[in-house]
């Protein structure tokens, strides 16, 4: 329950962790495009040796990786099997009834397994290596150029930190308020039409009561520390490009040009 | 009905527990110092019975595992080791869970937060309706327990739970469970937040209902309220069961108390003081106006001596 | 800061408030603090010490008379952050008011606000979370903390502002034992090392702490002492549903048994009081 947001922060010291988060966000983005952009099995297995090399750089091991992807892997597989059922073609391995297991059915559902696998790492190594604070910041920022034509950037940078701060608490709450009406009785897989109804206004009632208490203290509670927009802010932690920003970047173009080039072989 | 916990431990992270690697130690070392539900046992190796017609006093501090313990009491969790059994059937059992949650209320911390109804009346009729109470009984549970409670059922029975105070809303909370006539409550810290004397009414309340032949299950951090109502108090630490007794025996040893934390009741603490000044005191002085009495006597020996 | 010539800290002067427009909350309250000092309001629900603590703090203002902080008026809104900035506010419910997932963050959203720039910033942080006895704290997770340790965060968020008056509105209600003696060691150091303190609380045992208590009702203020006078009128606190201190309830039972002690408020003292009897029988 603890672990099903996508990639946790991973606390650790390493070039990839003090990236600044734009630099990251970016990097990250790119990645993706990267990864989509490998066409073979080969450049897909340069891409995979690449996002691997950038998961030693940022200390965690592989395996940590796969483990805070968690649920997501079962999509993969899933994925995976639609493919082994649905395309066909060469060699047939094993037939029975309307299942057919063929050369390129394996085939194609090995490559999308990995470069969805792949795409879920990438995604994960931006979410292992920056604090959701750091993200928030990064977002902030890269929307600033569009406060100019109205979007309101600090704003929603702060819902989003602030989101990301209370979403463990509701979780813990909703957990309380289930265990409270379970003791009173109620059943929350009964038939949703015959009392299941009732229980669940029991609790998604208190919960959002609780998010309005929750909204007005800290409202107060944010006023009282002087909070009063973006303007005049600074930060704990400012960001700053530095030559670890223009490495990973160049990793990164490296990654790209490799993909491409092993793609045209 | 009797609750018996037999060598019972429990595990958040259940029976696969053993994970291993860097982050579970960084989680862990964090366990240590909050209070997070990772550390490895949040019980251990607990036994012991809640006797019918008893009021147990469950003492211990946060993450000592007594709300671990209540949740045990109707099957909201289940031992990774070892059983709970209601009268002798186990709890791990869905359909003996199921039964027992009609008969055993369990009350959590600052319960008005669970209130969802738009009205008092259906807030409070939840329970019952849940357990297959038939329409017609439900105004009379209702009009009970919210008596029981010190609401009136007339003037209340219609507005929202939400336009209430706050000391009246945790009574409607309260109202809900005993609606259910559970014949063991189990309460977590029921007066917290409370002011003064919201808490003084609250407690009242509380000792009425044992003393009208409810089974009670306290869990407080303090120890006075325990020595004043009890019968008997069990102090958890660590998720382990530390002592438990009769309050007198209990407290007796205070040593072991103050070891993990906990505090003594203010008769007994100042009774143990004024004996270290050489004050011949009689134990069981539970009440200032025993203590009072106690200490009057004893400057009135050492005058005649 | 500019220290205000004049030494009282806080001057609420004829000051009427009400939420609704219609129920004053108060009407006509006189209240000073001086520099210095450890306050502690005592009062029922709706007596209005709660609302007393967010005049202090500029997130209300009065609808009559005049709340002056530091010599500067409340409702001046050029002084708004000046006055939020000194008079540091921390709430009942520690959930409510941590703003960031990490400590560290928290504790640095209130200088961030004020604009204070690196590496400033960085050691108001650090020295804010060792004050709370929290050092080496700053990359761990709120949401893992115990409501005492939250609490403490909370303070230390106030404390990076480099407040002179720290305001606690029932900051310890909502805390366990433990978590309670913890958070008043904190509040307890801070005064001795020159903070003003106006705190809110229901525990008798906290209450003893403060060097002034002020007990309201319904709005007005119906005792003013030091501790040692207001505590021990059992009666008085009784009628406004406040607690009667256990070492005062006793020496109160033992006068009735004719035993002549002075009404206490702590037991230590009351212990004397019952040694120096016993030794001149």
């Amino acid at each position: 329950m603890n672990r099903v947001l996508l990639g946790q922060y991973w606390p650790e010291e390493s070039l990839v962790h003090r990236m600044d988060p734009r630099v990251k966000f970016l990097l990250s983005l790119a990645l993706i495009v990267a990864i989509f952009c490998a066409a073979t099995p080969a450049s897909l297995a340069v891409a995979a040796l690449f996002v691997l090399v950038f998961y030693g750089f940022a200390h965690i091991p592989p395996l940590t990786a796969l483990r805070s992807i968690g649920p997501l892997l079962v999509l993969v597989l899933f994925t995976a099997l639609l493919n082994v059922l649905f395309v066909q073609g060469g060699e047939v391995y094993f037939q029975w009834w309307i299942i057919c297991v063929s050369e390129k059915g394996l085939q194609s559902a090995a490559f999308i397994a990995v470069r969805l696998l792949l795409l879920l790492m990438a995604v994960s190594l931006l979410t292992l290596t920056t604090t959701t604070l750091d993200i928030t910041a990064a977002f902030e920022r890269l929307l600033a150029p569009f406060a100019r034509v109205g979007l309101p950037a600090h704003e929603m940078g702060m819902i989003l930190g602030i989101a990301l701060r209370f979403l463990p608490q509701f979780a813990q709450e909703l957990a309380t308020v289930y265990r409270a009406q379970v003791s009173r009785g109620a059943r929350f897989t009964a038939n949703p039409f015959r009392g299941g109804l009732q229980s669940l206004t029991a609790l998604m009632v208190p919960l959002f009561s609780s998010a309005f208490r929750h909204a007005d203290t800290l409202s107060q509670a944010m006023d009282a520390r002087c909070y009063h927009g973006g303007t005049g802010v600074t930060r704990l932690h400012p960001l700053r490009c530095t030559w670890r920003d223009a490495a990973g970047t160049a990793a990164v173009a490296a990654m790209f040009a490799a993909v491409l080039v092993v793609n045209a072989l | 009905m009797r609750l018996e916990f037999q060598n019972v431990s429990y595990s958040y992270a259940g029976k696969e527990a053993e994970r291993t690697g860097k982050k579970r130690k960084k989680r862990d070392r964090q366990a240590e110092w909050g209070n997070s539900p990772d550390a490895r046992w949040a019980l251990r190796e607990v036994s012991f019975a809640v006797e019918p017609g008893e009021f147990l006093g469950i003492a211990g501090h946060t993450g000592s595992g007594k709300s671990t313990l209540i949740q045990h009491m109707n099957g909201l969790l289940h031992p990774t080791e070892g059983r709970v059994l209601a009268d002798g059937a186990d709890l791990a059992r869905k359909e003996v869970a199921t039964e027992v949650r009609a008969r055993v209320g369990l009350v959590f911390q600052y319960p008005e937060s669970q209130l969802f109804a738009p009205t008092v009346f259906e807030d409070v009729a939840f329970g019952p309706r849940n357990f297959g109470v038939p329409a017609d009984e439900l105004e009379e549970r209702v009009r009970e327990s919210m008596e029981r409670v010190g609401l009136s059922f007339d003037e209340l029975r219609d507005r929202s739970p939400f336009s209430l105070s706050g000391g009246q809303q945790r009574r409607v909370a309260f109202a809900g469970v005993l609606a259910c006539r559970p014949e063991v409550l189990v309460l977590d810290e029921p007066a917290a937040g409370l002011d003064p004397r919201s808490r003084e009414d609250f407690l009242a309340m509380v000792k009425q209902l044992h003393a009208q032949g409810t089974t009670v299950v306290m869990v407080s951090h303090s120890m006075d309220d325990l020595y004043a109502l009890a019968t008997r108090i069990l102090v958890m630490s660590e998720g382990r069961v530390l002592r438990l007794g009769a309050p007198e025996e209990v407290f007796a040893d205070g040593d072991a108390l103050t070891a993990v934390g906990l505090g003594l009741p203010a008769p007994v603490r100042f009774a143990n003081s004024l004996r270290e000044a050489n004050f011949p005191l009689p134990k069981g002085l539970h009440s200032e106006e025993s203590l009072a009495s106690a200490i009057a006597d004893a400057l009135e020996g050492s005058l005649h001596e | 800061m500019s220290h205000a010539s004049d030494s009282q800290f806080v001057n609420f002067r004829d000051t009427a408030f009400s939420y609704d427009g219609k129920t004053l909350v108060f009407d006509g309250l006189n209240l000073s603090v001086p520099q210095g000092q450890f306050l502690c309001l005592l009062g029922g629900n709706g007596s209005g010490k709660s609302t007393i603590a967010k005049h202090i703090n500029a997130l209300l203002v009065p609808d009559a008379g005049e709340v002056e902080v530091f010599g500067k008026n409340t409702a001046d809104p050029e002084f708004t952050y000046f006055i939020r900035s000194n008079a540091g506010l921390v709430f009942q419910n520690p959930d409510d008011q941590l703003v960031a997932s990490l400590i560290e963050n928290d504790v640095a959203f209130g200088p961030e606000n004020l604009g204070i720039p690196n590496p400033e910033l960085r050691q108001r942080v650090t020295d804010a979370l060792a004050e709370v006895g929290l050092q080496g704290f700053e990359e761990h997770e709120t949401f893992a903390l115990s409501g005492g340790q939250k609490q403490r965060v909370a303070i230390a968020g106030i404390l990076a502002m480099d407040p002179a008056i720290l305001i606690l509105d029932e900051a310890t209600a909502m805390l366990d034992p433990r978590g309670r003696k913890g958070l008043m060691r904190v509040v307890r150091q801070l005064h001795e090392e020159g903070m003003t303190i106006v705190m809110i609380t229901h525990f008798m045992e906290e209450a003893a702490q403060a060097q002034r208590i002020v007990v309201l009702d319904k709005g007005r203020i119906r005792m003013d002492g030091v501790p040692d006078e207001v505590l021990v009128r059992a009666e008085e606190l009784q009628e406004l549903s406040l607690e009667v201190p256990f070492a005062c309830r006793l020496s109160l039972e033992l006068r009735r048994r004719g035993v002549d002690v002075r009404p206490c408020i702590t037991e230590e003292a009351l212990k004397e009081e019952l040694c120096a009897l016993n030794s001149k029988m």
